[in-house]
């Protein structure tokens, strides 16, 4: 027992010496990182939306940090399986970038997710946002969003709206509207935009909260209608659809939006957290890539990784408490 | 600008030089994938879109279109060699394919299915140029009401293709429906039999079903018989050539292949593998001699080969006038021509004529070189034949766990396509036909999430199903087939227990 006892005393000594020296070492590291090429796990298949995204970020940092970036599409469980696949990865060349889904709502929608946000994720920073439109058949009967909620009002659970599936972003989004406007509407499931929007045309269904890109060629066309749009400000790709926040009646804090963020596992070294933040808010700021983001219907954002924690915190309550009502309700 | 002028007017676009290059680029590298198991157009496209970025949009359509229809060509090959189907869709292709290439028919086979091919993309291109816009009013017309009707019509018909015992083909297409509910349900967002795999979360990967229950179990099953380790049979000149008795049996089903094709092509979320289910349902149904369908009739190629190609074909018509993608693949390539900032929609046929009109004569002009393309290559393809398995058997499952493992990068997959292979070689082993399996896969999700679908907007009417037209039509069909197939048996019965 002694002799261990005097062996751990001369570790905690060796140690406390090497203690002096870890701000040394740490910015060493840091210069000396990246030794090796970097993963970042997306989860989505390559060519969606969130990979291209990803990637218009991925391609510049890899000159920033002088090493590959390399892109691993882990598809599946709607992007839950990518943040799996991150956490499983090795530290300080493991990343992610994801939709919020994974970090807000799905802890509470998807059995045996086997992480926790809090404890296992390290926020670096959000990268882009997109609002969601109201789009209505362009021959529907009401005009703007005050003649929709007065007809929702009418007409209890009589106008039907599709969305991307049960607990997708556009059926809370829906359904946290609802709630705002003080209206029941009939949750008709679909599996992909594409259907949604076949439905509305068809006049199957009545309304639906799309991607601005996916409604914006059906209203240049006059088949589709957009009633506002579900972000603070007008959003760029469609500025003359007025913002549902403050409009017919509706509270001015009012916002739902999708976003996709970067990040890491707990524990990666906030060194490096800094650094990649610190080069991430500089290629959202790029012009170049802001118009491609754009074109895609994403807004570039940047920020701390603080702010990214915040936002998080805040959409899995907000988020959190659509989910209430929706399984109080069933 | 009228249907000639347009396609005058694409003839210039698609004979650009460097257009028609990436046509030949495109067409060639699509044979080449769908020959390899598993590896799919998806797979190739998504891994071809970052060169889109450099060339016009245009010549991107083009090659990943060429990608896209060439991959149902070469599909057939190994489907019909080795009963390994390259994709999903040409699964059925290998019920009647690899009959006939075991009977030493392998280069009739591949004949048939080449020629077929062709006829029904070019069956399906006259249908994208004169139909189009007929299709995509049809398109949005078709509820969820009509989509489940339909949906079931085609389960009731093709449910009983390939089976000795009905019961065993019942069996087949219920464990196909209990496949297909793995996953998130759409509507409770529920999850069904994932036995806590989050990789189970979005279903059973239908490549990894595929290649797992035709190649892998096919391998295994071979490597226990004694009758394949010897050298294959010789496939002489003479006999890679159709008799006139094939021939004459061709036109009907590429005919109707290709018209089944087009229209279900053109309806966004059903696509190539179902047409080619139904289109060998319909061949074995209206034929006079319905047994000989899995001994190697050459209908039960020619049709499904047709039909999946101009699935391919017509699969275009919601993506290029309503801006709707029917499938991923079409979402894909979409995505392409977003980034090239081309909004696709309805109005690109008059904002951005090049591109719709171009396409569609590529369309030609690709069908033509794939056919010029592979007609000489079928020697070759025959001659794999030669390969000794013990070479030919290694290769193969490491492209089938390449292709596989391409869909979603899921180390998951290769091992349940180890687990599919077991199962289906069981299910050969007890003579169970696993097509039915396929096919209830299929088409289970789609009955359940459309039927349900209908009942919510219906709010839980039934009497819709009814109500609308086209859905009574499949309804009021769905209960003839029934009705005379019990009238079939009930006469049976009645004439003694003679068969």
């Amino acid at each position: 027992m002694a002799a261990i006892d005097r062996r751990n005393l001369l570790v905690a000594s060796a140690l406390a010496g090497v203690g002096a020296l870890l701000p040394a070492l740490a910015v060493a590291q840091q210069a000396e990182w990246p030794t090796q090429p970097v993963h970042v796990y997306v989860g989505f298949p390559a060519g969606s939306s969130p990979d291209v995204l990803a990637r218009l970020v991925t391609e510049p940092l890899a000159e920033r940090l002088g090493q590959p970036v390399v892109v691993e599409n882990k598809p599946g469980a709607g992007g839950v399986i990518g943040v799996q696949q991150m956490l499983a990865g090795e530290p300080g060349y493991s990343f992610g970038t994801t939709i919020n889904g994974p970090l807000t709502t799905s802890p509470r929608l998807v059995p045996d997710i086997s992480y926790d946000v809090q404890n296992d994720i390290a926020p670096v920073a959000l990268m882009a946002t997109a609002p969601l439109v109201l789009a209505m058949a362009a021959d529907a009967g009401p005009a703007d969003l005050a003649g929709f909620i007065e007809a929702a009002k009418a007409d209890p659970g009589g106008i039907a709206y599709g969305s991307v599936g049960q607990g997708s972003g556009a059926h809370l989004t829906a359904e946290l509207f609802a709630d705002a406007a003080g209206i029941e509407m009939l949750h008709i499931p679909f599996t992909s935009y594409a259907e949604v929007t076949t439905s509305i045309i068809g006049g199957e269904i009545d309304a639906g909260f799309m991607a601005p890109s996916a409604a914006l060629p059906q209203v240049e066309a006059d088949k589709m209608k957009m009633l506002g749009v579900t972000s603070q400000q007008p959003f760029a790709q469609v500025p003359d659809v007025p913002v549902i926040a403050g409009n017919a009646g509706m509270p001015e804090d009012f916002r739902a939006e999708l976003w996709n963020a970067f990040i890491a596992p707990a524990g990666t070294d906030p060194a490096i957290i800094d650094r990649l933040n610190t080069a991430i808010n500089e290629i959202l700021q790029d012009p170049d890539v802001q118009e491609k983001m754009l074109a895609m219907g994403w807004k570039a954002e940047g920020g701390a990784p603080a702010d990214l924690a915040q936002r998080i915190t805040d959409d899995t309550q907000v988020w959190g408490a659509v989910i209430d009502r929706i399984e109080a309700a069933q | 600008m009228t249907t000639l002028e347009g396609l005058l007017y694409g003839l210039t676009v698609a004979l650009q030089p460097d257009i028609l290059i990436y046509c030949v680029l495109g067409v060639v590298m699509g044979t080449f994938i769908g020959v390899l198991p598993g590896i799919g157009a998806m797979a190739a496209i998504s891994l071809l879109l970052p060169i889109t970025y450099y060339i016009t949009p245009e010549a991107a359509l083009i090659m990943l279109g060429g990608v896209y229809y060439g991959a149902q060509y070469g599909g057939a090959v190994a489907s019909i060699l080795l009963r390994l189907p390259g994709t999903p869709q040409s699964a059925v292709t290998s019920l009647d394919g690899y009959p006939m290439a075991r009977q030493g028919r392998a280069g009739v086979a591949l004949f048939a299915s080449m020629v077929a091919s062709f006829c029904g993309s070019i069956i399906g291109i006259v249908v994208l140029v004169l139909l189009a816009g007929f299709l995509s009013r049809a398109a949005t017309s078709f509820g969820a009401a009509d989509y489940a009707a339909m949906m079931v019509l085609g389960l009731v018909a093709a449910s009983t293709i390939g089976a000795k015992r009905p019961s065993k083909a019942f069996a087949m297409v219920v464990l196909g429906l209990i496949l297909g509910c793995v996953g998130t349900d759409v509507n409770s967002g529920v999850a069904r039999l994932t036995f806590g795999r989050t990789e189970l979360l979005d279903g059973i990967n239908l490549v990894a079903l595929a290649m797992g229950l035709f190649g892998v179990a096919e391998l295994i099953g071979n490597i226990t018989s004694a009758e394949r380790k010897g050298s294959p049979p010789h496939v002489s000149l003479r006999q890679l050539l159709p008799t006139r008795d094939d021939l004459r049996r061709m036109p009907g089903p590429i005919a109707r292949g290709g018209a089944l094709g087009s229209f279900f092509g053109a309806l966004p979320g059903t696509g190539s593998t179902i047409s080619s289910f139904l289109s060998y349902a319909m061949e074995r149904r209206i034929s006079r001699r319905p047994e000989r369908f899995g001994e190697g009739a050459v209908e039960g190629v020619a049709g499904p080969e047709a039909a999946n190609n101009s699935a391919a074909i017509s699969a275009f018509v919601p993506t290029l006038t309503l801006g709707i993608p029917g499938d991923p693949i079409m979402a894909l390539m979409l995505g392409a021509l977003v980034i090239h900032g081309v909004q696709p929609g309805p109005l690109m046929l008059e904002a951005r004529p090049e591109m719709f009109w171009g396409l569609v004569v590529s369309f030609g002009i690709g069908n033509l070189l794939l056919l010029i393309l592979n007609l000489p290559l079928i020697g070759i393809w025959v001659s794999m034949l030669r390969i000794p398995f013990r070479w030919l058997y290694p290769a193969i499952i490491v492209f089938v766990c390449l292709g596989v493992y391409s869909v979603r990068g899921s180390g998951f997959d290769i091992a349940a396509v180890a687990v599919i292979g077991a199962l289906g070689y069981l299910l050969a082993l007890a003579q169970f036909n696993p097509a039915l399996l396929l096919l209830g896969f299929v088409l289970g999700p789609l009955i359940e999430t459309n039927l349900r679908r209908a009942m919510l907007i219906s709010r839980g009417d039934p009497v819709v199903f009814l109500e609308r037209p086209i859905s009574a039509v499949f309804v009021v069909a769905t209960l003839a087939l029934i009705g005379s197939s019990l009238w079939g048996a009930w006469r049976r019965f009645r004439s003694g227990p003679a068969a």
